[in-house]
């Protein structure tokens, strides 16, 4: 297996000294250089659909969508579709839908064509397609996770960070919609706790912001998730929300996805 | 200075191995390990935070390994107060893990301190897993 390695080097910075056998109950978190610390691990769609699966079984079929969006061409659409699409997978492995699973593997290997990175999902996908007709749902998970990382990692590699955000942050805005459609329909406090993202929503509109791609970072698309995040942060603070909050949080999302989805806005 | 991707990536790939060895026995308990993994360097006593979105309901293990024979590193997870929040830890030489079973949604920091070694700074990669 080839792992992805982020680096989080800050050569030469000497830190904080720690003691050498029982870990301190407490640590100055200031202490640490802000570049580290204010880098958060993105989660991948799993750990969020593992904890869903735990709060009881949602109408997972009612969560699909008919149409998962067209490709205007546009890159940052392509980016952001690509990773709505494969969030949807995700939605249709826990709907137990082989049929949609395997239309979706396509989908991002047309997506991936459309910007390039065909090359890094062929074998997700082809695994995607096997694993669905095997019913190896928990399989067919860990492929999407696969693809998901493969598509940002071939960005990246191809230096396009921007857009390699842009597909992390597609499959977050379509999982919000879907976490709070669910929540939504099944108010309970620890299903509207998993919304309490504050500092992976601040990450996103840091690196949005800090975009090296003017045209990118200028876009009305890009504009309208910078937008997005901006309205969502403050109220994502409190561990504890309520269902209007929820509520309010899937109209917020289900627009931008609509958004992106039409390329109209 | 912050390394590239493929620098970091030739510089502790033998780092990831031993982390990837560390995780290994758990994905038989039903952890899933995440493809991407975190790395870089340390002095003797630095240590290094990554920040994570952890949730309430999961079970996170944390996998720490270095390529430095010898050297004994660690890592430990406190919450965004800073207080310490694992339920479990071990360290064993160039191995070390921390469990946690987040109490509730938020940002986790995984520290990562190299205690002893013989190089002036040792790799390190970490990697962690969920169920």
């Amino acid at each position: 297996m080839l792992s992805r390695l982020i680096p989080v080097v800050f050569c030469g910075i000497a830190l904080a000294k720690a003691p050498a056998q029982e870990p301190a109950q407490h640590v100055d978190l200031t202490k640490f250089p802000a570049a580290a610390v204010d880098d958060v691990v993105v989660p991948v769609p799993s750990e969020v659909f593992n904890v869903l699966d735990k709060l009881g079984s949602p109408n997972w079929n009612a969560e699909m969508r008919d149409n998962l969006g067209k490709n205007s061409g546009d890159r940052a659409q392509v980016a952001l579709l690509l990773g709505t699409v494969i969030a949807d997978g995700f939605i249709a492995v826990e709907a137990e839908n082989a049929e949609r699973v395997k239309d979706i593997g396509q989908e991002v290997l047309t997506l991936a064509d459309a910007i390039n990175v065909r090359k890094a999902v062929i074998a997700r996908s082809k695994s995607i397609t096997e694993k669905a007709d095997a019913k190896n749902w928990s399989a067919v998970r860990s492929e999407l996770d696969g693809a998901l990382q493969d598509v940002k990692g071939a960005m990246e590699e191809l230096g396009d960070e921007d857009l390699a955000q842009l597909v992390s942050l597609g499959g977050w805005i379509r999982g919000t919609e879907v976490l709070t459609s669910i929540v939504g329909k099944n108010y309970t406090l620890d299903g509207a706790q998993l919304l309490c993202q504050p500092e992976l929503v601040n990450y996103f509109s840091r690196r949005v912001d800090a975009m090296r791609n003017s045209r990118l970072k200028k876009s009305k698309l890009v504009q309208t998730v910078r937008r997005l995040l901006k309205d969502i942060r403050p109220l994502i603070k409190r561990e504890t929300i309520p269902i209007e909050t929820v509520q309010k949080i899937h109209t917020m999302t289900n627009k931008v996805v609509i958004v992106i989805t039409t390329q109209e806005s | 200075m912050a390394l590239g991707l493929s620098m970091a990536l030739a510089r502790v790939d033998d780092a990831l191995s031993f982390a990837h060895e560390a995780a290994d026995p758990y994905t038989r308990e039903g952890f899933t390990v995440r493809e991407d993994a975190w790395g870089g360097d340390l002095g003797v006593k630095d240590q290094q935070a990554v920040t994570a979105q952890l949730f309430k309901g999961n079970v996170y293990w944390f996998w720490l390994g270095t390529d430095t024979k010898g050297a004994v590193i660690t890592v430990h997870i406190y919450d965004s107060e800073g207080n310490l929040a694992e339920s479990e830890y071990w360290q064993k030489g160039r191995f070390a893990a921390a469990k946690i079973t987040p109490k509730k949604t938020g940002t986790y920091y995984a520290i990562v301190t190299v205690e002893k070694s013989s190089r002036e700074r040792s790799n390190w990669a970490l990697v962690y897993g969920y169920k």
